[in-house]
């Protein structure tokens, strides 16, 4: 098993307020089952999932991408910044 | 000049960090929080950020202007938190020898801050409504 921190930002913490959730997924999982399962967790987040962008130790990256214990997981809303 | 803040932007400070006797110019964008969004008064705009990601970005930004034209320097600082009308949200600065790259930098500088640096803002209506992305995407999903 992993055990994944997932971290929330923007209109996000209006579903998470805590702007973070601790998950735990069978080995290996991708950005994609840390999604899923987050859906799972927390169902509001389906409405986002076509939107949001996959962030890995604070780096873009694909759903594909696999996620190892203590990597630092996040999913990004569109931003608006400017 | 890299930087994520909570507090005032001041527009001398950034100035005065980035002239260098080699510039011939330093060409400034300065974003301000609008009084309108989509025909609807707006009172503030409460911006945040995932901070460490966006500074990282704003480096990597910082990094592809540098390789991409001749500077001398560049400050991109963007505040968070909740910012009245009329207040500043972002500055792109940049001082190079030749106004050509300054211009064109400090415009690559703002579009790039807009489409990946993890920054949102949530607009805060007259009226004393919330509105967000959120809302939009709500109603994409109806149906």
């Amino acid at each position: 098993m992993t055990k994944v921190n997932v971290k929330v930002f923007g209109p996000l913490r209006d579903i998470l307020p805590t702007g973070e959730v601790n998950l735990t997924l069978k080995s290996p999982c991708t950005g994609e089952s840390v999604l899923l399962q987050l859906i799972h967790e927390y169902p509001a987040v389906e409405a986002w999932k076509g939107s949001l962008r996959l962030a890995v130790n604070q780096e873009y990256t694909d759903l594909s991408h696999i996620i190892n214990e203590n990597d630092e997981v996040s999913f990004i809303p569109p931003v608006s910044g400017g | 000049m890299i930087a994520i803040t909570p507090y005032a932007i001041d527009l001398v400070t950034i100035i005065s960090g980035i002239s260098r006797p080699e510039a011939g110019g330093i060409d400034v964008f300065v974003g301000t929080v609008r009084n309108t969004s989509k025909g609807r008064r707006v009172r503030e705009l409460e911006y945040s950020a995932y901070v460490p990601m966006a500074e990282k970005l704003l480096k990597e930004i910082e990094h592809e202007i540098r390789n991409k034209w001749r500077v001398c320097e560049v400050a991109l600082v963007h505040r968070v938190g909740t910012l009245t009308v009329g207040e500043i949200a972002v500055v792109t600065a940049i001082s190079s020898p030749h106004r050509k790259e300054a211009f064109e930098a400090c415009r690559y500088a703002i579009d790039r801050i807009k489409s990946v640096v993890p920054i949102w803002k949530k607009e805060i209506l007259e009226e004393g409504r919330e509105d967000s992305e959120r809302a939009a995407s709500k109603s994409r999903q109806k149906p």
